[in-house]
């Protein structure tokens, strides 16, 4: 038995073993390196990204490699967080560039906490317009606590299951109403029915028939007398309106009068004609007038001039004392 | 061995045992690291080792392959479809992939996979080297000045280590596929989403510890079974054989390694 040969154990030989071999350590290494690539892929490291910094004051349930959404779909993941020197919390979110156009200037993040305690971050982008994110931005994260909402909700709610039992109450006015809604329907069913509900007893609702029922009488004797005027008014038409009456003499009248206005006019119209000759005698008067200025002038001038020869022969005169020239 | 012991005797058989324990456990660590060395010079690869290591790997990994990857499968299908209809059913669904590629990929396919080569290489290689140095094999091949480490025990351990990582990495992909159909059916559509949520289950420190989870429990199915072969005492002094004390060392180190894991990736 110790004298075996060391090569003895080896079973019967396979068949291109090598072969075989080497392609199942190929196989191996190419799922290895497959699995790593996929994974290095997977995590985005092959993906050229920008950074985003969110600033949060409380960054409890953010996971680093958690997704960051923007209409459903996670267009980024938390690579860090970490505590800023005033305390609060700074997530640092990697966006692949080709993602990033969905973020603007004027981008919302929040962060959304659910009912379970799960925790997402969301992008809104109103304007799509706007310049886009430039790498490194620092915004605000707005916090969305759905939990939050549950203690107002009960308080609100409390308040009101304590208005409600108020007013379902037994002396509640609520009641109260509803106990003289039912008395009112009584007496809607009574025998005045709704007069005796308005005007609250039997006695008035009696009074106000007795008073409708005189009231009729009434109306129908000022049917009567409107029938007697209708018989009045119809004589007055025939005094005024008939061929006896008073309108066609009116109007004969009238016809005269406008042909007495007519001859007036004509008289008038002479009395014009007189007016216009008399105005026209008057020119040639003034014509004449201005004439007998002209003569005036000239005898005035004459005389002048004679004067001034009297005085002329005067002062040649030496003898004679008088200078008096008198017209004779 | 007496059927009843005076105390002082039976406290000297408890340390005795103890010491027996540790014994074995440091045997098996310098195995592993003479394994090592062995491994890692050149000297190892001639032409005589490496065909014997070919043969061990195709007649270990290859036989197995299609049947363990058609076990998984099944079983993963299981799985996948009880964890989404769960989740669905509690509006949870977003959560379903993630809990898939956790759960399967990450804990419970290599530690399968060691478990299945545990028992279809490992523990059968440790019974046929402990036959050979039975038989003296071993010694025969010391005095024509051949290492019997390198040309025996080596290209087993290699093989069983290699079956381990095929088996794991093929059921992996087989499984993630898997899930992928169940989830999002025949379309591509969905890459991009699932790869993102396969992006967020391996951030580095679970991709590490997972890669050394399943490089430890590799070594442990491929060394263990071996060690005890080589180094366990032949005549009957214990009350169970070497097979059963390696396999029980074998699944403690294969939980110490899972409970180590989880305590890191959850922890």
């Amino acid at each position: 038995m110790n004298e075996h040969p060391p090569e003895s154990p080896v079973p019967p030989p396979v068949a291109h073993l090598e072969l075989k071999a080497a392609l199942l350590l190929a196989l191996l290494v190419l799922l290895l390196v497959g699995s790593v690539l996929y994974v290095m892929y997977a995590r985005g490291v092959f993906e050229p990204t920008q950074r985003l910094v969110l600033v949060a004051d409380d960054s409890e349930g953010v996971t680093v490699g958690m997704d960051m959404t923007f209409s459903g779909f996670p267009i980024g993941r938390v690579r860090r967080i970490e505590l800023a020197e005033d305390g609060a919390a700074r997530i640092l979110i990697d966006v692949p560039k080709k993602d990033a156009r969905w973020l603007r200037e004027s981008s919302v993040f929040t962060l959304v906490r659910g009912l379970v305690g799960n925790v997402a971050i969301r992008a809104y982008s109103g304007v799509l317009g706007d310049p886009p994110l430039p790498d490194g931005a620092v915004r605000r994260v707005l916090v969305g606590d759905a939990t939050a909402e549950i203690p107002q909700l009960v308080t609100a709610t409390r308040d009101l299951v304590r208005n409600l039992t108020a007013l379902s109450n037994a002396d509640s006015a609520l009641t109260a109403a509803l106990g003289n809604v039912q008395a009112a329907s009584e007496r809607l069913k009574g025998r005045h029915g709704a007069l005796g509900l308005l005007l609250g007893n039997d006695e008035d609702a009696k009074k106000l028939v007795a008073a409708l029922d005189r009231t009729n009488a009434l109306l129908a004797r000022v049917d009567g007398l409107a029938a007697r005027v209708d018989g009045l008014v119809a004589k007055a038409d025939v005094q005024v309106f008939g061929p006896e009456g008073v309108m066609p003499e009116t109007r004969a009248a009238i016809v005269q009068l406008s042909g007495t206005l007519a001859d007036a006019r004509n008289t008038l119209k002479q009395a014009d004609r007189l007016l216009a000759e008399a105005q026209a005698v008057a020119t040639n008067a003034k014509v004449a007038s201005a004439d007998l200025g002209t003569l005036r002038a000239e005898v005035e001038s004459s005389l002048r001039k004679v004067e001034q020869l009297v005085n002329e022969i005067n002062r040649k005169w030496p003898f004679a004392r008088d200078t008096e020239l008198k017209l004779r | 061995m007496a059927p009843t012991l005076s105390p002082p005797g039976a406290l000297t058989d408890m340390g005795r045992a103890l010491l027996r324990w540790f014994g074995g456990w440091w045997r098996v660590v310098h195995l592993g690291a003479q394994l090592l060395v062995l491994a890692l010079s050149p000297s190892s690869y001639t032409r005589a080792n490496r065909l014997a290591m070919a043969h061990h790997i195709v007649v270990g990994t290859a036989p197995m392959l299609l049947w363990f990857t058609l076990l998984s499968s099944l079983i993963s299908l299981v799985i996948i479809r009880i964890v989404v209809v769960t989740a669905a059913s509690y509006g949870l669904s977003q959560y379903a992939l993630q809990m898939v590629v956790r759960v399967l990929v990450l804990e419970l396919i290599p530690l399968t996979a060691a478990i299945f080569v545990a028992l279809r290489i490992g523990l059968p290689d440790g019974r046929e080297l402990a036959r050979m140095r039975l038989r003296g094999e071993l010694d025969a091949l010391r005095q024509h000045g051949l290492d019997p480490l390198a040309h025996e025990v080596l290209p087993r351990t290699l093989a069983g280590a290699f079956a381990v990582l095929m088996l794991a990495a093929v059921a992996g992909l087989v499984t993630l596929v898997l899930a992928y159909l169940t989830v999002h059916g025949f379309t591509p559509g969905a890459f991009e989403r699932y790869t993102r949520t396969v992006g967020q289950v391996f951030s580095p420190a679970v991709t590490l510890i997972f890669t050394i989870k399943t490089f430890l429990l590799a070594l442990a199915v491929s060394l263990i079974p071996v060690a005890s072969a080589i180094y366990d005492l032949p005549h009957g002094k214990a009350r169970t054989s070497a097979e059963v004390r390696a396999l029980v060392r074998l699944f403690l180190m294969m939980l110490l390694i899972e409970a180590a894991s989880l305590v890191g990736n959850y922890y």
